[in-house]
Order: structure tokens, then sequence, then C-alpha cells
């Protein structure tokens, strides 16, 4: 082990076992899931985002959302806390993830699990005004205003039926309205996408409740 | 294969026949550009997780500006101090050691001739492209162009730039381990040539499979934990460990104890640091083997650190030379916080724990342990101990020294603890569905609170050691001044 080539060819082998079984094994088998058939309505699951939440998807990379939110129901053989907090009927499997550009697993739970976000909160508006100013809708709430994804201007002629519903103070000034732009709406579309609350073959399914 | 045989004397840096000087000479111009800017970076690092601190008590605080969100503030903090601070100074702190090491100048001969030259201005330019890529990735992630990918936000260009500039310097110090003027190599020397080895490797399939052209996101999951696993325990740990078995002996003034098991850490290390970081996964969606092997690995990782711990923790050391050596105290510190990391890391890995405490602060609180103390000590060791050899004089303040070692400490003993307590309490409330998530939130106020105290002190520590660094450079640049005229 004192001339470099040995050295070489052992750090390389050791290092290897790691690589093999964490970068090449995910790359080859789990890369290579496919959809399953869709029996209720003959598509195919997991479902496939719309335009829209492709788009938001972006947003939710580049505002960082990761930082403070998971995208994993943990197996109930190590925690059944995940299941009974409402955060998804079924634990995660790998072909959850099968439409996402990046898997959004996340290592810190300073907000909510957004697995089922979808399901838990299916009203696009309570997520535009959530997104705009989370305490307007979640007293106590550590989430930052997104207000830089809204526009607010001057009402022109009637009010734009996208405008929000804020009231106290966060309305805004007497003939102003706040209204969401792309980002925002794309964002939320990208939340809305998130359900898993079909079975899979790996995954089968119960009921689930409301976010606690 | 084994050190059985040698006498034990062994050259240690400061002790082999070839000119220390000539070899720190041509050196010290890469290595003080190297470590001043890890500096700076670190400085920066901090008080961005001050900010990000205290954004968790007063969320609107800088409100309502998006590139200063919690979103973005958070991996610009992350990412400096991994590659803006620790991976840079883990350079600086290869270079130095490995060309000591090797008893070799840079370039060979007494390292002023040409090639000596032109191997410092390709470390430079090298260290200049790092720094440049670091900046713009900041700034992109920033700018709203982050990747996503935790730890690998930088777009895809400045991770390019990053790759590349790494190659530059690691190729060299490998190359030199191969023309070393000692032919029984040192396991300092082994770990350096790993980890130079290695994050080529680690960071470059890394961002190849999940950010240049990422594979199906079912599969990100578990290389995503290796990357993390891999970057602290095969990339920056080796260097801090290479430190520790270069420099404890000699500035401790006694022999590694049992060094066979020096040899057999080293593999041991090798063999589970790629996969410590599965215990990111336990139950998460990846087949249960790797659940399994998670666990596994996150108990057996406590092995290769008894084995240096014995190595290095277990020398009878003179307690009157150890606290009159400050670069010896840091490195003796890393290795505690190294064996605490161990201890917390098999802790929670356990499934019941891991159940618990996943998510929560507790998790955080190992990540800081291990970049702030197992890895970033060891280094403040070796600057402090470098420094003053390549400048050929003695250039710390002592007062502003000891001060930086003291705050260090306290802000990273505080900040542990705090996320330690804070997310045991968290994960223990959160097990119980009928306590409402915002309920819980707001049952970590106080441990919020005094995080953002831990991190002020640890700011007011990193800008004693900018200070001091200052103050030793400007001193030398004075003094050649001086001299010149």
């Amino acid at each position: 082990m004192h001339r470099l080539p040995t050295l070489l060819s052992g750090i390389f082998l050791v290092f290897l076992t790691s690589w093999l079984g964490l970068v090449a094994y995910p790359a080859l088998q789990l890369g290579r899931l496919t959809p399953v058939a869709d029996a209720d309505n003959g598509g195919s699951l997991p479902p496939t985002y719309g335009g829209q939440a492709i788009a938001g998807q972006r947003i939710y990379a580049t505002e960082g959302c990761i930082s403070c939110h998971s995208q994993q129901v943990r197996q109930t053989s190590i925690t059944s806390s995940d299941v009974d907090r409402g955060w998804g009927a079924r634990p995660s499997v790998a072909r959850d993830y099968l439409r996402d550009s990046t898997a959004f697993l996340g290592s810190r739970r300073l907000g909510q699990d957004l697995t089922n976000v979808g399901v838990r909160r299916p009203d696009a508006k309570w997520h535009l005004i959530h997104l705009y100013h989370p305490s307007a809708v979640c007293e106590g709430s550590l989430m930052p205003c997104f207000s830089d994804l809204y526009l607010i201007r001057k009402i022109q002629g009637q009010r734009s039926n996208e405008a929000l519903a804020l009231t106290g103070d966060d309305a805004p000034q007497e003939g102003y309205e706040v209204v969401p732009t792309a980002d925002a709406k794309n964002l939320v579309a990208y939340l809305l996408s998130l359900r898993h609350d079909y079975p899979l073959p790996e995954a089968p399914v119960k009921k689930i409740g409301a976010a606690k | 294969m084994s050190h059985h045989n040698l006498p034990h004397h062994h050259p240690a840096p400061g002790h082999e026949p070839v000119d220390n000087k000539a070899i720190d000479a041509s050196v010290r111009l890469p290595v003080i550009i190297l470590f001043g800017n890890a500096i700076h970076w670190l400085v920066i690092a901090c008080l961005l997780s001050l900010v990000v601190s205290i954004k968790l008590i007063a969320p609107g605080f800088l409100g309502g500006i998006s590139f200063l969100n919690y979103g973005r503030l958070a991996p610009m903090a992350r990412d400096l101090m991994l590659y803006g601070w620790a991976s840079q100074a883990a350079i600086g702190a290869g270079v130095w050691l490995m060309a000591r090491l090797c008893g070799r100048p840079l370039g060979g001969g007494d390292g002023q001739g040409m090639g000596g030259m032109l191997l410092r201005t390709l470390i430079i330019s090298a260290t200049v492209l790092w720094n440049l890529a670091v900046l713009l990735g900041t700034l992109a992630i920033f700018a709203g162009y982050s990747t996503g990918v935790e730890w690998l936000e930088y777009p895809n260009w400045a991770s390019a730039m990053l790759l590349l500039s790494f190659l530059l310097i690691g190729i060299w110090a490998v190359l030199l381990f191969d023309r070393r003027s000692n032919p029984r190599a040192e396991v300092a020397q082994w770990y350096l040539v790993a980890a130079f080895c290695w994050f080529p490797w680690v960071y470059g399939t890394a961002n190849l499979l999940l950010t240049w052209k990422p594979v199906q996101a079912s599969a990100q999951g578990p290389i995503q934990s290796w990357y993390c696993g891999s970057l602290l325990a095969l990339w920056l740990l080796p260097v801090a460990l290479a430190s520790a078995y270069a420099l404890l002996p000699r500035l401790l003034g006694c022999h590694m104890n049992r060094r066979h098991l020096s040899t057999l850490g080293f593999w041991m290390l090798l063999l589970l640091g790629g996969w410590n970081g599965m215990d990111r996964l336990i139950g998460g969606p990846v087949p249960a083997w790797m659940t399994s092997a998670g666990v596994v690995a996150g108990v057996l990782f406590l092995i290769p650190i008894i084995m240096i711990s014995i190595n290095l923790l277990g020398m009878p050391r003179n307690e009157v030379i150890v606290s009159a050596s400050l670069p010896g105290r840091f490195l003796l510190m890393g290795l505690y916080a190294l064996v605490i990391v161990g201890v917390i890391g098999a802790l929670a890995s356990l499934p019941d724990v891991s159940g618990a405490v996943r998510f929560t602060a507790f998790t955080e609180a190992k990540t800081q342990l291990w970049i702030l103390g197992a890895i970033s000590l060891p280094l403040f060791g070796v600057l402090y101990e470098s420094l003053p050899q390549l400048l050929g004089r003695d250039c710390w303040c002592p007062v502003l020294s000891g001060r930086h070692y003291i705050l260090t400490l306290v802000g990273l003993g505080m900040l542990v603890v705090l996320m330690l307590l804070g997310g045991l309490f968290t994960g223990l409330a959160l097990a119980d569905p009928t306590v409402s998530f915002l309920n819980i939130t707001s049952y970590s106020y106080p441990f919020h609170l005094m995080e953002c105290v831990a991190q002020l002190l640890l700011l007011i520590a990193m800008l004693t050691l900018g200070a001091n660094i200052t103050f030793a450079l400007a001193g030398d640049y004075l003094l050649n001044k001086h001299n010149g005229k």
C-alpha cells in the first residue's frame, strides 16, 4: 500500500461498494420503474402533471421549499406518525416520484409534509392566500410571505376575478387589488397536483383523513 | 501494507531531513490564498446562518423580498459552509500537508524553478476559478436559479466550474504522492490521496445524475443521500483526519497509540463512509434493504471512529503541552466532536429513534456538528499551525486566537445541544397526532430563540478569526514593505 497504484486500486475497490449499491443500483433499477395501468379510468399511475404544474415545480425548486417541507410519507414499520397525522394514506414508494423532474424528498420539516397537500387542501384560493400571507390562514405559521409572486395594482374598471379576498391588515389600500402572477398560479397548480392517494401494486391504499 | 516493522521514529512534518523552508516557500502563496478565501466565506456563511435562524423566531424579518426568503438563504448558507469554507480550507490544508509529508517542494528541486512557478500559477488559477464558482453559484441561488437539489443547489455551469477547478489541484496532489521522498507512506498520506480522489468522483457522479442529466426521480433519493454522506465522510473528514494524524503526535510530543489500528480504521472508514448517508432515508421511498443498510452503516460507523480515537485520543499526552498548543487543542476537539457525531449518528439511525427525530432539528444538530465540529475544528488547527510556518514568523495575536477557540466551542456546543433537545422535543410531540403541527411550532420557539444566540456567538467567533488572519497577513505585508525599503 505504499505504492500509488496499489493504494489507488484499494481505494477504488472499497469505494466501489457504496457506489454500486447506492448509485448504480438505484440508477439502473429504480430509474427504470414504469407507470402502472390505472384500473379505474384507464389512465396510468402515477398520474402525469399538467403544464402549469410542471412550471410550478420549477418555482418549488428555486424558492427552496425543500428547506422546510418534505415530500415523503415514511413506512409504518419505522413510524406511524406520518400516516396518523394525515400526511398520507399510505407510505411513499419509489414509483410515486416517477413523474417528477427532481425528487423533493426533503430532510427537514419546519413546515408540514406536502406529499398529499393536494388531497388535504384541494382549494386553490386557500393556497393563493396562504402563499401571499401564511399567517392570514394559519395563525402562528413560520412560513415566509411569498408576496413577490403577486402584483398589487390599481383596479382598472372592474375588480379582477383573480384578485385575492384579503381582509384586515392584509387587504391592499382602497382601489387596489392583489393578483397572483403566473408563477404563483403555477406553484399552486403544482401543489394541488401533489396527490398520492392512488393505490400502486407495491403500496395499497386506505382512505385518507383530514390533516391534523 | 502495514507499519509493523517501522521504527518508532516516523517522519512527521517538521522532522524530515528535507528543507521544510523550501517546501513552505513553494506552497506559501496558494495555501494562503485558499485559507484566506475560505475564511471570508465562513464569515459570510455564519452571517447568513444567523439571519436564517432569526427568521425562525420572526418570520417577517427581512420579509416580503423574494431573494431574502428562508428557502434561498438557508441553502446559500449551507453551500457556502460546504464549498466556500470547508472544501476550500480542506484543499489548502491538503496541499500544505501533502507537500510537507511527501517532502517535496512544488515542482521539484528547490521549488523556485520553472516547474514550481507553473504549478503555483496553476493552483492559484484553479483557486480563483473555485471562488468564482462559489460566488456565482451563491448569487444564482439568491436570484432564483437554484436546482432545488439539497447541497447541490448551484446551477450546472457553477458546479462544472467547481469540479474542473478541483481536478486541476487534485491531480497534482495525487501525483505528488507518487514522487514523495519517504518510500513508506504514512496513514495521513493515504487519507489525503483518498480524499483527493473521492471529491471529483462523488461530486461528479452526484451532479451528473442529479442536476446535469438527472436520472428518473424515483432513483434520486438514494443518490442524494449517498452524496451527502460521502461528501462529509469521504472527502472532508479524511482531510481532517489526515491533519490529526500528521500533526497531533508531533504537536503533543508523543507517539500514536496502537499504530496497527490506523490501517484498519482507514479501510473501515472507506468502506462505511459511503453508506453513512443512508440514515437520511430510513423508512423512506427506497427498497427495504436500503433502510436496513442505513441503520447498519450508522451503527457500524462507530467502529472506525473508535479505532481512530484509540490511535489519537488514546495517546498518553502531557496536559501542559496540550494547553500550550492551540492547533493541538483544535485538533483534539475535532476528534472529540467526531466521537460525539458517531454516537449521535448511531443513535439516530436506530429505527425507533429515527422514526421520532428524523426531519427535526436533531438531524440538523448532527450535520452542524459534522461540518463545524469534526471537520472545521481540525481545519482551524491546520490553519493555526501552518500560517506561522508559511510566513516564517509568529503571526497570530494570542488574545484573538484564544477568543476564537473559546467562542467557537461555546457557540457550537450551545447550538448542538439546543438542536438535539429541540429535535427530541419536537419528535416526541410529532409522534402524538392529537398535537397540532402549529402547536409544535410554537413549542419550538424557545429553542429557536436560543439558537439565534448560539449562531451569534459563532459569527463573533469567525469574525475574530477573520480579524486575526487579516492582522497576520497585513503585518506580513507591512513587514515586507519595510524590509524592501
